[in-house]
């Protein structure tokens, strides 16, 4: 079996849950937050998503002249609850298994969104090398596992 | 810059990926511990602890020295280096994609959250 690690981050909404899931199907929401030249230096060329289990999205932009597919399936869609799809680039890392799962929780202000990303070990080829206090990566350990 | 090698990560999230090895490294995070100390809190013998030792030893997450007849474990926490940054990456990348989410969702007005009543925080 590969191994998998997972990272987790949470965060908070103020609003309804069904907003919060639909900005990550719809194009036009995620043109907005994930890519574009307000989220950083680049140029979409095209948002696609087939929002159905099964469904396939690829969000295709360029940096630098570089053209970067982001690609996935829609594993589980159960609006506003989980959202869980497979998260790849084309041509670097097709078939590796790494999957993001979105779990929403209404709450009294609004929503608590928590982001499950599952990713293969391997992927680690290129991690540079730090130092760091070792209590650090114990806590970060706390919070992955 | 330093890179690791596959391998050496494969070794690295194996060794993390069970929750015994995890609970002992957690153990040796304030000093060094006999493979018998290791192995107490769990009803594993002593020579499924040793097994387990043995992954973290590979990892380079733990070395052991014999004093007499006994062996101490220390932890080597620089090991853990090369998955935390390579961990930190993501985590950066999903937090400040969720900061822009909120920010473009504050942008937009849509219907607030239903009326319910205040929930009651519960105090740890």
């Amino acid at each position: 079996m590969n191994p998998t690690v997972d990272v987790q981050v949470s965060r908070a909404f103020a609003v309804r849950p069904e907003a919060v899931f639909d900005a990550w199907l719809d194009p036009a929401w995620l043109g907005r937050w994930m890519f574009g030249p307000g989220v950083r230096a680049e140029t979409v060329l095209h948002l696609r998503t087939e929002p159905r289990v099964g469904g396939r999205f690829s969000f295709l932009v360029e940096r630098q002249g570089q053209r970067i597919d982001h690609i996935g399936t829609y594993l589980e869609i159960d609006r506003p609850r989980r959202l869980v799809f497979t998260w790849a680039i084309r041509g670097e890392s097709d078939d590796d298994g790494s999957t993001v799962a979105i779990d929403l929780t209404a709450t009294p202000e609004g929503c608590l969104l928590s982001l499950t990303h599952t990713l293969p070990a391997q992927w680690a080829d290129y991690a540079p090398r730090t130092r760091q206090g070792w209590t650090t990566m114990l806590d970060t350990l706390h919070r992955l596992f | 810059m330093v890179e690791y090698s596959p391998a050496q990560l494969d070794s690295l999230f194996h060794a993390l990926s069970d929750h015994t090895r995890r609970r002992m490294l957690r153990s040796l995070g304030g000093e060094a511990r006999s493979v018998g100390e290791l192995a107490a809190p769990f009803q594993i013998s002593l020579a499924a602890a040793s097994k387990h030792i043995k992954v973290l030893e590979r990892a380079g997450l733990v070395t052991r020295t014999v004093q007499g007849r006994t062996h101490l474990c220390r932890l080597q926490p620089e090991a853990l280096a090369a998955g935390q940054d390579w961990l930190r990456f993501y985590e950066q990348f999903w937090n400040e994609r969720l900061h822009a989410l909120a920010e473009a969702l504050a942008d937009t007005p849509v219907s607030p959250p239903p009326a319910s009543p205040p929930a009651r925080r519960k105090t740890p």
